[in-house]
């Protein structure tokens, strides 16, 4: 286990170092001057120069990024903005403070919806997509594989304003979605950020609805569940100790894959709902070619995708015992 | 030598029967703002009159908004954060709206009813004074000025204002005093004085004692102090200037000062004690406190607005103007429209011929005879969402502006085929090429399509040339690029005429990246620009400029698309909002809580 764990996390660093200079010559290569943004209507030449010069943009492209990995160990010393601390993910000079600060103070808020959500639509979708794989070819098979058809097709952007609309803005039985920390207001926490996880989890729990219902439908027809059936288990035992539980695997992919993403910012529901997390974060940066927060909150994406990878493929052996680790 | 004071007096200029911010209804609770039946179309009838106030004016306090209370809590809902905070930064009418509360500059302007805009003395006691032609000027300080700590704002204090624009991380604000203050205007300002965090400072200011500040300027400049009434000119003080950090946390001269600021998220302003409203003639300084939320696009504002619900009904916007697929059903409710703002904005928009390629000015008069404006305003989202059709370089809010349709746009929105092909059977260029580059985005696609059909139909064979969004103003920037018509808007950085057509029809400022986007470089104007530049009377200085105007219009270097407007809506709880038609969106100067 521990050799495994060590391997998976020497390659997640790979991972990331790659994605780190992918992003950072990409950025690059993008038709867009970011010094233009600190540059005033009439930009004269020199006053260009000087903020690429304050940018650091003036030093070759190596020695920019070897300037910023220093700094993820190290921390930066920044003239006139003072010192960033490590893990120094850099400075945003668009919203002039350290990048990893910002991500920190944005990650609950992602970390609260994605929890939420996270826990509606897995327990939503797999308990629907049992009931239908249980009720399969009846009417309640159907009611719930149709819905589910339904609730893959919405979209965020359509369902969140048009419940909001009816649910806050009409009937005001949910008040208007925000983040309030939860240490501080647990009733708060929930409340206010009922209708994006209700929003999420219409969107997300169809496809874990139609998911688990195939896998369900396909495992009850395997041999070992056949064999099981024989032995007389009783159908309950069949259906949770055997069926579900390779079931399971290809729905602990995706949800950890779902999940990760979700961590890396949620982008379009915290546009939607006005929530600061990392989504919005990352939106922000393309919008003012803010490299160094472009950077880091790709990083904490990929960060969250690799890390949680990691922990499915522990899953899986939980899950599995033919699967083992090492 | 003339005295612009003394000139101030008479210097009452009518900007322009159809013009700006009078028609901006709102506030609610005044006769005024009582709002008629939603009548649709912007109502810019108001006649609006901009002018040089006197000492008089400059005293404080503002004058009393009719029923208006003090205390409360007034929110703020809007899309983006602050950009900066630090005045030498601020050059975004969004950010300079929000800095009005908490930075004070020597001059600023009064809006009253009616539209009238007044230039008056903010620290100063009046808009200041000139005796050379706007070579030198002087303004004094008000007594009893105070930053928020309670320490008195000196003389000092101003010139290290001013001195602090050359350091090497104020870049994003205005250079014009800094262009100015220098020896040679022709080199680079930073390589004639490095800023004040050296030791020295700029002989151009004189601080001769603690209230007067003397500005020396390397020619005349007789619109100086409209000049520094931008906010790039507030007030830093001296003893806490944080320099770079000074963009997160501004020393407050102002009404408020800053209590919280979470980047992205929220800001919430407190009073400033130590402010008195006895010296202060714009800000009235109702609420106790504001709270300002970012993130919201204008459909999310305008839903809010619309639901008038808790503390939204106590909520207003800077910026986002109402979503244009909501303009309708606004229109259409008379309680809504009580407490709508609308009206000019200083911005317009064109499209640049470039008349280095399309030299015959024939071909480009045609151009402008077939233009379909009317279809593009319609395609854009109609009057009330983009503006009025434009049909000169001014904006109706420049001092001196006057109306003039040389090319019958508004007779024939649509665009005249039939009078374009006689233009171009005189310039013997029956079908000419023109490359017409453009945005590349949906809206813009639709309208390369209805250009291309109208000049088409007066015999123009149109080559539509897309660019990619974040090449575009690079490219169009090019001295030598290959584009005949591109699109292109400007702001006038205060309201008198220099600031709209020196930067953009002086020919001798053509440069890569430079603002002359028309190439428009004829001897005759360059130096009618001059001479306008240093006419020292605001009233003969407004005839220059208007009169240039239409000798710019005659050479055709620009279709005038739009007069910008502006179309928001606040919370039922608040009175007092009104459209900045200087900033061009909503104004929280005279704001209170119902």
């Amino acid at each position: 286990m521990i050799g495994f764990l060590a391997r998976r996390l020497a390659g997640a660093l790979v991972i990331l170092a790659v994605i780190s200079v992918v992003t950072f010559c990409l950025f690059y290569a993008a038709p867009r001057d970011p010094a233009r943004a600190f540059c005033s209507k009439v930009c004269q030449p020199e006053t260009l120069e000087l903020i690429r010069r304050n940018l650091g943009m003036d030093e070759p492209l190596a020695v920019q990024y070897w300037h910023w990995l220093a700094g993820i160990v190290a921390g930066r010393d920044l003239p006139g903005f003072g010192g960033c601390p490590a893990p120094c993910l850099g400075y945003s000079f668009a919203t002039q403070e350290p990048v990893f600060g910002a991500i920190v103070d944005r990650f609950p808020v992602t970390l609260s919806l994605t929890v939420g959500a996270a826990a509606a639509t897995l327990g939503f979708g797999v308990l629907l997509g049992m009931v239908a794989a249980w009720q399969a070819g009846r009417p309640l098979d159907r009611i719930a594989s149709a819905s589910s058809v339904v609730g893959a097709s919405l979209q965020i952007y359509f369902v969140g304003p048009l419940l909001a609309f009816a649910l806050v803005d009409t009937f005001g039985v949910l008040p208007r979605p925000a983040y309030v920390p939860f240490t501080g207001d647990p009733v708060g926490w929930f409340t206010h950020l009922l209708l994006p996880w209700a929003v999420l989890s219409i969107v997300f729990t169809a496809n874990y609805t139609r998911m688990t219902r195939a896998q369900m439908v396909e495992q009850l027809a395997e041999d070992y569940v056949r064999t099981a059936r024989a032995k007389g288990m009783p159908e309950r035992v069949v259906f949770f100790r055997f069926a579900w539980r390779g079931a399971m695997i290809p729905i602990v992919t995706i949800f950890g894959v779902d999940l990760a993403t979700l961590l890396g910012g949620a982008i379009i529901t915290e546009q939607t709902f006005a929530l600061h997390g990392v989504g919005e974060l990352a939106i922000r940066a393309v919008q003012n070619s803010d490299l160094p927060m472009l950077l880091g909150v790709t990083l904490v994406g990929a960060g969250a995708i690799v890390a949680l990878s990691v922990v499915v493929d522990v899953l899986y052996a939980v899950i599995d015992p033919r699967v083992r680790l090492g | 030598m003339h005295s612009r004071r003394l000139a101030s007096v008479t210097a009452v200029l009518v900007a322009g029967a159809l013009a700006l911010a009078g028609c901006a209804k709102g506030g609610g609770g005044g006769p005024a703002e009582a709002g008629g039946p939603a009548l649709g179309p912007l109502e810019n009838t108001a006649v609006t009159t901009i002018k040089v106030g006197t000492a008089r004016d400059s005293a404080g306090p503002a004058p009393e908004v009719p029923g208006a209370r003090t205390g409360g809590t007034v929110n703020m809902l809007d899309r983006d954060d602050f950009s900066h905070l630090d005045p030498g930064r601020v050059y975004v009418n969004y950010s300079a709206a929000v800095s009005a509360l908490f930075t004070r500059r020597l001059t600023a302007y009064r809006v009253g009813d009616g539209g009238t805009i007044t230039l008056v003395g903010d620290l100063a006691t009046d808009p200041g004074t000139t005796t050379d032609g706007g070579r030198t000027w002087t303004f004094t300080l008000k007594n009893g000025l105070k930053w928020q700590d309670g320490t008195p704002i000196t003389s000092a204090d101003i010139r290290h204002s001013f001195e602090r624009l050359f350091a090497d991380f104020v870049t994003e604000g205005p250079d014009y005093a800094e262009t100015w203050l220098v020896p040679d205007p022709k080199k680079p300002f930073r390589q004639q004085y490095e800023g004040p965090y050296h030791g020295k400072h700029l002989d151009s200011i004189e601080t001769p004692d603690d209230r007067t500040v003397i500005f020396h300027l390397n020619g005349p400049h007789p619109d100086f102090n409209f000049t520094v009434a931008m906010t790039g000119y507030g007030a830093v003080p001296k003893a806490h200037d944080t320099r770079q950090k000074y963009d997160k946390r501004p020393f407050s001269s102002g009404p408020y000062k800053i209590v919280s600021h979470v980047t992205d998220k929220s800001m919430d302003l407190a009073r400033n004690e130590y402010w008195d409203g006895t010296t202060d003639p714009i800000r009235h300084a109702y609420p106790d406190r504001f709270h300002m939320e970012f993130g919201l696009q204008a459909q999310q504002t305008t839903e809010r607005f619309l639901a008038d619900q808790g503390a939204d009904r106590q909520a207003f916007t800077f910026h986002n103007a109402v979503a244009p697929e909501r303009v309708p059903e606004v229109l259409a409710n008379p309680e809504v429209m009580k407490r709508s703002v609308q009206g000019l904005t200083p911005f317009t928009s064109f499209y640049t011929i470039n008349t280095s390629r399309v030299t015959d000015v024939n071909v480009r008069r045609a151009i402008v005879t077939a233009w379909p404006s009317r279809q593009l305003q319609q395609l854009q989202g109609g009057e009330v969402t983009v503006g009025r059709l434009a049909t000169t370089v001014l904006s109706p809010t420049v001092l001196g502006y006057r109306p003039f349709d040389l090319y019958g746009k508004l007779k024939r929105p649509q665009g005249d085929p039939e009078a374009a092909r006689r233009l171009l059977a005189e310039a013997g260029q029956p079908h000419p090429t023109i490359v017409y580059a453009y945005n590349l985005t949906p809206t813009q696609e639709r309208m390369a399509v209805a250009i291309k059909d109208a000049l088409g139909k007066a015999g123009f064979n149109v080559v539509a040339k897309p660019l990619a969004t974040a090449k575009y103003y690079e490219a169009v920037g090019q001295v030598n690029n290959t584009f005949d018509v591109y699109w292109g808007g400007w702001s006038a950085d205060w309201p008198t005429g220099s600031t709209t057509i020196q930067p953009q029809f002086d020919g001798r400022v053509i440069t890569d990246g430079g603002q002359n986007y028309s190439h428009l470089n004829l001897p005759a104007i360059n130096s009618a620009i001059d001479r306008a530049d240093t006419i020292s009377d605001p009233a003969a200085a407004g005839r220059a400029w208007a009169a240039l105007d239409r000798q710019i219009m005659e050479e055709a270097p620009i279709v005038p698309e739009h007069y910008v407007t502006y179309f928001g809506i606040y919370g039922s709880g608040l009175g007092g909002v009104k459209l900045d038609p200087i900033l061009g969106g909503q104004s929280a100067l005279g704001i209170y809580v119902k």
